[in-house]
């Protein structure tokens, strides 16, 4: 056993009152096996992590428990929990390393990434010359597969990608070849096909140096792609813990079963569809430039081709999901749609009249009937102002309800219909989880009574179990109000799950345009294939 | 708005505003500089009945009257019923724009009615009383609680001028007397009208130009940003003090033309604060869902974008006004303040005139000024940590577990 953590609790000290965060925690960790660390945010994944590297901050305490790491010397364990600062800075980068989730501010900006990887190489190794430790920094780099180590090795983090910047914190990682990889949602943040490469390299890396890895994600389909072992994690507890396939496949404990129930891909499938009507809303050869200025004149250098002549028809009644991967334009062009953004060329059809370029007040008529659901439920609500408020403003805007009361019953109705109870109308925004915040901004898109909707990654920032009830909710309101959904997301399951047709998007161009099942089941084009072979699923690992 | 009786009662909101107040009064530092501020206020208010020649009350030949009320200024009157209202408006809670409508409405209407009918006489003859009582004209009478006026200069005593406390067993003066003769404490009791005017009035100058060009240079960005900003530039380039020493010398010492001067030039700082708060918040996505939502745009500046710009524009403000008082306070030491008015920077000046060094007249004003500016920026402090969400709520907690515990 190379790790071994028993009986751990973890407290918060939040003012003078002791919050337990993670309860008698039981983790083992032996060389050259991947534990997956499972969980919906919350559930003390992190803390366990950062408890484990000793990273916690001062007002953390551990009343019970112990985490002991065999020696390298003697084989011996000791209890990392007894040591002080200077022996953990020994324990630190040398025995157990630990990458984060967020590749663009875990470099430092001012240091280039070479300088970086050095410095953590001269702390293990106070001794060795700068030419050496630049010799091993740049083998790990390309160990890492970086293209041109020699010539990245000079260069700053704001010249690499999100995908890049992580091979490069691997590296940081490696390179005083720890015993133990501590990854917190290393591929997060990063595009599935980035995320793919990412976890290939984990794995051969930890293949070749036989790590353990301690790999803690919230994706069950990253889970069957890289575990050994799984510990499912819930409020502070681990549930359960076994090897993959029993845990995926035949999964013991029913908080596991949930998880797995939430997945869009078994989510109980949509009895009836609607039949799709007339084309309610469409764009024609759509272009959204944005140009880069510089100097003193503010003159146009560069023009960002955020969306470059996308053609697309959206029908009444029919769900057409907008799939891409960050930076391919599907914001732009649903935030373009509803005139949120003004487009370069192109034109705007709704209801069969050209929109494009119609004056704000010509406008205003059409505001009430296209609408948009924002992704980031923190922000998408006024802080200041009631629910009722924030639902009833739009309403007397577009002269919906006679009077204020009649506009506050309307707005209770809305609660009543994303499934949230009427008293909710007098409470503040921060009162709310984030998936009650979404169904609020969905609330509010229902306000003014619109025929089009267009919803932007609105269950990227929630967890799975969340993310099962807003869809089937959203599947709900569709039948309800007879609605047109642009459903943009980048998520592919949750395509196949909600879409009738789906829009594939890569660098402002619109790649394939179908029938959900014939794009996601047999893709015509090569991105499109690639997009899809790199979702990591569940079932993928069954049939191998 | 939108209170309605069809829906349950309303359940206890939490609402943000009267929590951050409360949070800055938890503050023991805040505390402090409100109750220093307060006790200001109230001094100014009443400084007329605090500190005059004039008695309260009086009875000459039989027939009983108050020269006190009959030497209100038009200002004085218009003060104690502004905050008469205040106080009123307060207690009947209600909703806080109709509330700052109602006074500033009220005390329009009183200065209006006031400055038609009242009409103290011009020329004041403070000697009178004190005769009149030495020569038994006058029957008997009730003093203030400060019986001398700020331009009282005791022309019935010889042997006036400059006289630390103490110096005339006959005649009580707190804080010692200045050198035209007058009473230190009356004085220093109204020049606190001063340099609380000054302090609110410029710095709500310069506010409301900051947030008005602020948030439209914010909102609109491109070319009307760009301007802005120049234009922002330019009067950061401008020196406050020597403006205001080269508009003395040129033309009339007027307590307006400061407090209008002193606004001017201390607006870009709000500006730039509102302009990158509403640069910031424009992208946020409830303020994009106004905008979707069809919302006119006086909604969307002032209801979505202004209210949550508000947080660091009044922590600024609340040093602003410190920085205003010790301006006015800086020119009037300078001597170039007002002539004959009393100003608390006038009084520092005077404690070096003569050749001796009267420290009476460094101590009191001095400590008036420190007092006052230290107070705006404890609030201030106070304010910026009770804005801040993430202290805000550690402040929050730990009180409350404080105040569990007791």
């Amino acid at each position: 056993m190379l790790l071994e953590v028993a009986h751990l609790d973890t407290c918060l000290q939040l003012g003078d009152q002791q919050v337990s965060v993670v309860r008698s925690l039981q983790l083992h960790l032996s060389p050259g096996e991947t534990l997956c660390l499972v969980g919906e945010s919350g559930s003390g994944k992190s803390i366990t992590a950062l408890s484990i590297m000793r990273l916690l901050p001062a007002i953390a305490s551990h009343p019970a428990g112990e985490i002991r790491l065999r020696k390298r010397a003697d084989g011996e364990s000791e209890d990392l929990l007894a040591l002080d600062q200077t022996a953990l800075t020994r324990i630190r980068g040398r025995r157990m390393a630990m990458i984060f989730q967020e590749p663009m501010s875990s470099l430092n900006p001012v240091f280039t990434i070479g300088e970086q990887i050095v410095e953590a190489l001269q702390f293990c190794h106070p001794s060795m010359s700068f030419s050496t430790a630049r010799d091993i920094a740049i083998a790990t780099l390309r160990e890492v597969q970086i293209d041109d180590a020699q010539e990245r090795f000079d260069d700053y983090p704001h010249r690499l990608s999100g995908g890049q910047r992580q091979r490069v914190m691997i590296a940081m990682a490696l390179v005083c070849e720890p015993d133990i990889l501590i990854a917190d949602e290393p591929t997060t943040a990063l595009d599935v096909t980035v995320q793919a490469e990412i976890l290939a390299l984990i794995q051969k890396l930890q293949r070749e140096r036989s790590m353990a890895v301690l790999f803690i994600t919230h994706d069950l389909g990253v889970v069957a792609q890289i575990a050994d072992r799984v510990a499912v994690m819930r409020d502070g507890e681990i549930v359960e813990t076994g090897p993959r396939d029993q845990v995926l496949f035949r999964p013991a404990h029913q908080y596991t079963r949930k998880l797995l129930a939430a997945l869009p891909e078994n989510l109980p499938a949509v009895a009836e569809v609607p039949a799709a009507g007339e084309i309610l809303a469409s764009v024609d050869n759509l272009a959204v430039h944005f140009p880069r200025r510089g100097g003193l004149l503010r003159t146009v250098r560069s023009v960002v081709r955020a969306v470059d002549g996308v053609s697309l028809q959206i029908r009444r009644g029919e769900i057409v999901a907008l799939v891409g991967e960050s930076g391919s334009g599907k914001s732009t062009l649903g935030r373009a749609l509803v005139r949120l953004i003004q487009p370069t060329a192109g034109d705007i059809y709704f209801a069969g009249t050209n929109v494009t370029r119609f004056s704000r007040r010509e406008f205003q008529p059409y505001r009430s009937r296209l609408q948009f659901v924002f992704q980031d439920p923190l922000s998408s609500l006024n802080p200041r102002l009631n629910i009722a408020t924030a639902l009833c403003e739009p309403m007397a805007v577009h002269g919906i309800g006679a009077s204020a009361d009649e506009r506050t019953e309307l707005a209770a109705k809305l609660l009543e219909d994303v499934q949230l109870p009427r008293e909710y109308l007098w409470r503040y925004p921060h009162e709310f989880s984030g998936g009650q915040r979404q169904r609020i901004g969905i609330a509010r898109a229902l306000a003014t009574r619109p025929e089009f909707i267009v919803c932007d990654e609105v269950t990227s920032a929630l967890d799975v179990s969340v993310q099962a009830e807003l869809l089937q909710l959203l599947m709900t309101l569709r039948r309800q109000f007879n609605l047109s959904l642009l459903f943009i997301t980048h998520n592919i399951s949750v395509v196949e799950y909600i879409s009738d047709k789906t829009a594939v998007m890569h660098k402002g161009k619109l790649v394939e345009f179908g029938a959900t099942e014939q794009v996601c089941g047999n893709p015509s084009q090569d991105y499109t294939r690639r997009l899809i072979s790199a979702v990591p699923r569940i079932g993928a690992v069954s049939s191998a | 708005m939108t209170e309605s009786t069809s829906i349950a009662p309303q359940p206890v909101v939490n609402n943000s505003r009267s929590s951050t107040l409360q949070l800055v009064v938890r503050r023991g530092g805040a505390r402090f500089g409100l109750a220093w501020i307060g006790l200001l206020v109230m001094v100014s208010v009443l400084a007329p009945f605090i500190a005059s020649s004039h008695p309260w009350v009086m009875r000459v030949s039989g027939r009983v009257s108050s020269p006190l009320l009959q030497n209100l200024t038009a200002l004085d009157i218009t003060l104690v019923v502004a905050s008469l209202m205040a106080l009123l408006v307060w207690l009947l809670r209600l909703p806080p724009v109709k509330r700052i409508g109602t006074v500033a409405v009220a005390s329009l209407l009183c200065f209006l009615v006031c400055s038609q009918l009242v009409n103290p006489s011009r020329l004041t003859v403070y000697e009178q009383y004190r005769e009149g009582l030495r020569d038994g004209e006058v029957e008997w009478l009730i003093a203030a609680p400060v019986p001398w006026s700020p331009k009282d200069y005791l022309r019935d005593f010889g042997d006036t001028g400059l006289q630390p406390p103490g110096s005339h067993p006959e005649r009580l003066h707190l804080m010692g007397t200045e050198e035209n003769g007058a009473d230190l404490l009356s004085r220093m009791v109204h020049a606190s009208r001063l340099a609380l005017g000054i302090g609110l009035v410029a710095t709500g100058i310069a506010l409301g130009l900051g947030v008005l060009l602020g948030g439209l240079m914010g909102y609109f960005s491109g070319w009307i940003d760009m301007l802005g900003m120049r234009l922002v530039e330019v009067f950061e380039a401008v020196p406050t003090l020597f403006l205001l020493l080269t508009f003395v010398a040129f033309f009339d010492r007027s307590l307006y033309m400061m407090m209008v001067i002193i606004g001017l030039t201390s607006w870009p700082g709000y500006a730039r604060y509102v302009r990158a708060e509403f640069l910031r918040l424009r992208q946020l996505d409830y303020v994009q869902a106004a905008i979707v939502a069809g919302l006119p745009l006086r909604s969307i500046l002032f209801r979505h974008i202004l209210p949550n710009a508000a947080a660091p524009v009044l922590v600024a403000a609340s040093f602003g006004v410190a920085s205003a008082i010790l301006a006015e306070a800086t020119l009037s030491f300078l001597g170039l303040g007002l002539v004959d008015d009393p100003s608390w920077g006038q009084m520092l000046n005077q404690a070096v005139q003569s050749s001796t060094f009267n420290w009476w007249m460094a101590l009191f004003p001095g400590f008036a000024i420190f007092m006052t500016v230290f107070s705006y920026n404890l609030i201030g402090e106070a304010l910026r940590d009770a804005l801040d969400p993430l202290v805000a709520e550690n402040l929050a907690a730990a009180t409350d577990a404080r105040s569990g515990k007791a």
